[in-house]
């Protein structure tokens, strides 16, 4: 299979997303807009305080209301748990603002909003924990029983003799930081249709990163067999990690459905949305580092401390990632680790970009840049000197096949004009560098990460290519296509990509863990490779040569070099079936990678920004971020350029903008006017470097560009801002009121001095 | 969420529409552009029986100087059509630019200049749906006896941030209400009261009329510090208005805005400039005296602190720019 660019037809050049017309006039479809014959709307009654018992419930006057049809508590779910340990709907205490109590369908939303406030809940308050500090005191109650200490999962791992490297460390640097809770904000609010008016089949609408696990999840909770739950993921509009596990309102459908024997739809308000979006969760991070002289780490520590908030859910994942992002970036050669989920009354904690990658490298990245100053080390010269390289093999057993990490780095350091610009610009602007790297899909889900593929071809030479991995904005299924007809010599637009529905689709983790265009994008080439191989008995017969030496390009079959004597592909096809044989071309294909566990491949990149302060107001202008990634091989460049300027964008906006108040358990700012976003106004220039690094194990070469820009955008801007400020702010978000502080405390001290 | 069922008038005319104020009382609420009202409903922050709807009204139309020199601004012109407006963008570039500053474009398209002079306080113990509210202790402004905002307060500390306000206090205008028993006329700087509910001195059956500036030649300049330009509520906002030069100014009004229960003048801060000229250390000074005058600065939405140290910074940069700016042509 060709892999020289020159070579390549579809891959590597711009194509536009095949859905990209139907998005700006507003027909593509999402689940919102999906109407059911008999459906019936869904309100769910959520506890006002953050932790109380539940002295009666009374449905009496909801269930009097005209137009109502269902109203449902802990005694129509008793066995029924969402994640591990939360049962659906609380029967004797809440344990967070926003715990599910209740829920309530009727014919229209307004009468099950009317319904849900006629549901008489008679609370006991009490008292309530809302910090990681006040939660692990000796004396705390406990939130619940099982969890000692408030500890809801920890893990630990040493590897190699950190004692020692410590010891023979020249320099030990330790550092903390803390990152503030953070909300998702996806275009498209939490919404779940289920209909399961006959027992033996559940079918759900939903947004979803990950249909397998929806259905899964689904099906054990609901005492259900796999096949018997029916995802249907239409558009999902943004996942960000955030959409990857079930949570109540899916169940709070299905429950609703079986009972009044109707389709149900449940969607969250703007303010709701924060609750179902879990977006709890300040995490407290203490790094320690030891170096040589030379500024090589000999040892390195990380402890981390999560609020998880009331409950656990999948949350327990991000103490694996964070674990081992480490021996990603650097090669190090003794670490420990030890993290902790800490139960609060807060809303339950979920990880917003890169499952807590993204945060971590907040911190992360500015501790590495302060051991680099310690050290008189340019930043820059400290990450090529200990970050990993093409050929190495890390601690937990990662092979790096390929890596373009020195190569971003050299680049835009290059296109920034770094060494003209660091520790040389005036008062209050600031340059700064974050560096990163990112897994292109990884086992540990499941004993495999497999992805699957179908392709059908029609006699008029059109295709059908049946995927189970989503598109949530990330125009995944265009590069499903460009792969696909890469192989079969066809055009993309020659392909409908058929996803979003288990029933059809076959299997495929989903779009998590950046594993797409690695795992499922093989998966499609395998497949397409199954079809050609179907073409190619009758094309190699036709002109005469073997099948390895036909091309399929340009929607044409010819010998190779012989460009002249080729044959429509959509002839082949047709004759193909057309024919004594009748063969209906249908390739199939599946890809799992070879590993027991972990990842095949890596991405790795470098950002660099430049910042101003103002000193009147003290907010931070983005004046410029230089991004380069290594992308393995870009499948479409442009859509690649694009998911680094979402990730800039969402960086950026964590590290300067976002944050979820929470007051005693409660969101503050729960709407999309005070949690505030960045728009276009307020985004920088972005260049991009694409750098490829031809992974011998992607499709063509190709990894992840899915979470990898953002985990280099944060430490970036965090470290140009201490760049131009001074001094580092070690907490996240980097506020304006923050920014002032300092400035005044150090023109106080220079007045004194 | 949903709006709730109300009445809707729509009156013809000014007497008609004074005549509907008189009777219904509190149960109507004036309906300008309803770019605040109505998520005030949806909030059900307010549970009027009927709006009046007074934006299409005649009588509160037009942008005129009469022969004295009197700017005259209808109380349902909109926004956007002020902010563009030549005379004001020529005469009173600090009015132009607070005007362009309210909301987004898509608020300035609908909402109107009287509503922006009657716009409730904001409080984000309030400004929340009616679910969200369930965990709060009722306060003052839900009928409660407690400010969560600033806990030994004995009224509502709800924060005022129209952005109209304080640029116009500085031109010091005048404000024409009218009522179905006649016309009055005051300071605009007197129509607003310490109070988060009680935020005006509108009596019932009351309507803004229009706003007038007296004559003056003024250099005037209006700034706010808001996270996104252009969308947010200001972080705290400062409108100034000089007349005379920069080494002997005649007058000068600075006005706080967004930082406390209503619009806060700097005397202090003014008192400086007017006795030193505008020079780099009167600037200075009179920042650093912004602070003494500041009243009660609220923590919402930002630390008071920050409010006070932003106050600061503002001033400084509205002197800059008044020290700078060219005096509006006489006619």
């Amino acid at each position: 299979m060709a892999s020289r660019k020159a070579d390549l037809a579809v891959v590597g050049r711009d194509q536009p997303r095949l859905d990209g017309a139907h998005k700006l006039t507003g027909r593509s479809l999402f689940t919102d807009d999906v109407v059911l014959p008999g459906m019936l709307h869904a309100k769910i009654v959520r506890s006002p305080h953050a932790r109380a018992r539940i002295l009666s419930i009374d449905t009496s006057a909801a269930l009097a209301l005209p137009g109502v049809k269902a109203v449902i508590t802990h005694a129509d779910a008793p066995k029924l748990y969402v994640g591990i340990e939360q049962p659906l709907f609380r029967q004797e205490i809440v344990n967070y603002i926003g715990d599910e109590v209740a829920a309530v369908a009727a014919l229209d939303e307004a009468t099950a909003a009317e319904a849900a406030a006629l549901i008489k809940v008679e609370y006991e308050p009490l008292p309530a924990l809302f910090t990681i500090q006040d939660a692990t005191r000796p004396d705390a109650f406990l939130i619940h029983a099982k969890a000692k200490g408030n500890i809801a999962w920890q893990q630990a791992q040493d590897l190699g003799d950190v004692e020692q490297g410590f010891a023979g460390s020249a320099h030990v640097r330790t550092d903390t930081y803390t990152t503030n809770a953070s909300h998702n904000c996806y275009a498209e609010f939490h919404v779940a249709i289920a209909d399961w008016s006959l027992p033996d089949k559940l079918s759900m609408y939903t947004p979803t990163q990950t249909a397998i696990l929806f259905q899964k999840s689904l099906a054990g909770a609901l005492r259900l067999s796999d096949g018997q739950v029916r995802i249907m993921n239409l558009n999902t509009g943004g996942g960000f990690t955030g959409r990857t596990s079930v949570r109540p309102h899916h169940d709070v459908a299905a429950v609703l459905s079986r009972k009044t024997g109707r389709p149900v739809k449940v969607r969250a308000t703007a303010d709701e949305e924060f609750i179902a979006c879990r977006a709890g969760g300040e995490v407290k991070y203490t790094f320690r580092t030891g170096v040589s002289d030379t500024g090589q780490i000999k040892a390195f520590e990380a402890d981390i401390t999560f609020d998880t908030g009331a409950y656990v859910e999948s949350q327990m994942i991000v103490l694996t990632l964070t674990s081992s992002y480490i021996h990603s970036l650097y090669k190090i050669e003794a670490s420990r680790y030890s993290g902790r989920l800490v139960h609060t009354n807060n809303i339950p904690y979920y990880f917003h970009h890169g499952g807590g990658l993204a945060q971590m490298a907040f911190g992360l990245g500015q501790h590495m840049d302060a051991l680099a100053r310690e050290l008189g080390m340019d930043p820059i010269d400290f990450h090529l000197q200990n970050g990993v390289t093409k050929g190495h093999t890390s601690m937990t057993g990662t092979f790096f096949g390929s890596c373009g990490l020195a190569e971003c780095i050299r680049k835009t350091a290059k296109q920034a004009g770094w060494k003209r610009k660091y520790g040389k610009l005036p008062p209050l602007k600031g340059i700064g560098i974050g560096v990163g790297a990112m897994a292109s899909g990884a086992k540990g889900v499941f004993k495999h990460d497999t992805s699957a593929a179908f392709i059908k071809i029609v006699d008029d030479g059109s295709m059908s290519l049946f995927v189970g991995l989503p598109d949530m904005g990330q125009s995944s299924h265009t590069a499903m296509a460009m792969i696909a007809a890469e192989v079969l010599g066809a055009q993309a637009t020659d392909i409908t990509v058929i996803s979003g529905d288990t029933d059809i689709v076959p299997l495929d983790v989903g779009a998590l863990i950046q594993r797409g265009t690695f795992n499922t994008g093989n998966a499609v080439k395998a497949a397409a490779l199954d079809a050609r191989k179907q073409l190619e008995v009758l094309a190699a017969a036709r002109l005469g040569v073997k099948p390895s030496q036909l091309v399929f390009r340009d929607r044409q079959v010819y010998p190779k070099g012989q460009p002249d004597k080729a044959i429509p592909l959509k002839k082949i096809v047709y004759d193909t079936l057309h024919s004594r044989e009748g063969r209906f071309v249908m390739g199939r294909g599946f890809y799992n990678s070879p590993k027991e566990s972990g990842t095949m491949a890596y991405s790795f990149g470098a950002q660099i920004a430049e910042v101003t302060i103002d000193p009147d107001t003290g907010f931070v202008t983005v004046d410029r971020i230089v991004a380069s990634h290594d992308v393995g091989r870009a499948i479409n460049p442009r859509i690649v350029e694009g998911q680094i300027d979402g990730q800039v964008f969402s960086g950026l906006s964590q590290v300067l903008y976002e944050q979820t108040l929470l007051e005693n358990g409660q969101v503050m700012n729960p709407s999309r006017l005070d949690y505030r976003l960045p728009r276009s106004y307020e985004m920088p220039k972005v260049e991009h470097i694409i750098v490829e690094s031809i992974d011998p194990f992607g499709p063509f070469g190709a990894k992840e560009v899915g979470e990898g820009p953002i985990v280099c955008t944060l430490p970036a801007v965090a470290n140009a801002v201490a760049n131009a400020l001074g001094e580092p702010v070690n907490e996240m978000p980097i506020t304006p009121w923050k920014i002032l502080q300092i400035l005044g405390r150090r023109a106080k001290a220079r007045a004194g001095s | 969420m949903q709006l709730p069922l109300f009445e809707y008038h729509r009156p013809a005319s000014l007497d008609e529409a004074l005549a509907t104020l008189g009777t219904a009382g509190s149960s109507l609420a004036v309906l300008g552009g309803g770019t605040d009202l109505l998520i005030n409903l949806k909030l059900r922050l307010e549970r009027p029986r009927a709006l009046l709807s007074v934006r299409e009204l005649p009588e509160l139309a037009g942008v005129s100087v009469d022969a004295a020199g009197t700017l005259r601004i209808g109380a349902g012109e909109r926004l956007t059509d002020l902010a563009t407006h030549p005379l004001l963008v020529a005469r009173y570039p600090g009015l132009a630019q607070a005007i362009r500053a309210v909301g987004s474009r898509h608020v300035r398209n609908m909402a109107t200049l009287g509503g922006n002079l009657c716009l409730p306080t904001r409080c984000w113990y309030t400004n929340q749906s009616e679910g969200w509210r369930g965990s709060q202790l009722p306060c003052w402004k839900t009928e409660g006896q407690v400010c969560h905002v600033i806990k030994t307060a004995s009224n509502c500390r709800a924060i005022h941030s129209a952005d109209s306000v304080p640029a116009l206090i500085a031109l010091d205008a005048r404000l024409l209400l009218r009522s179905s028993q006649g016309e009055r006329e005051l300071p605009l700087a007197d129509f607003y009261r310490d109070d988060g509910i009680e935020n005006n001195v509108l009596a019932p059956g009351e309507l803004v009329i229009a706003v007038l500036v007296p004559p003056a030649r003024l250099r005037s300049v209006f700034v706010k510090a808001a996270a996104r330009t252009g969308l947010d509520y200001g972080y705290a906002t400062l409108a100034g208005a000089l007349g005379g030069s920069n080494r002997a100014p005649k007058s000068l009004l600075l006005v706080a805005g967004s930082v406390g229960t209503m619009p806060m003048v700097l005397h202090q801060s003014a008192r400086i400039i007017l006795a030193d000229g505008l020079t780099e250390a009167s600037i200075e000074a009179a920042a650093d005296a912004a602070r003494d005058d500041l009243g009660e600065v609220t923590n919402l939405f930002t630390p008071p602190g920050y409010k006070k140290r932003l106050v600061r910074g503002l001033v400084r940069r509205v002197l800059n720019e008044l020290r700078r700016q060219k005096l509006p042509a006489a006619d």
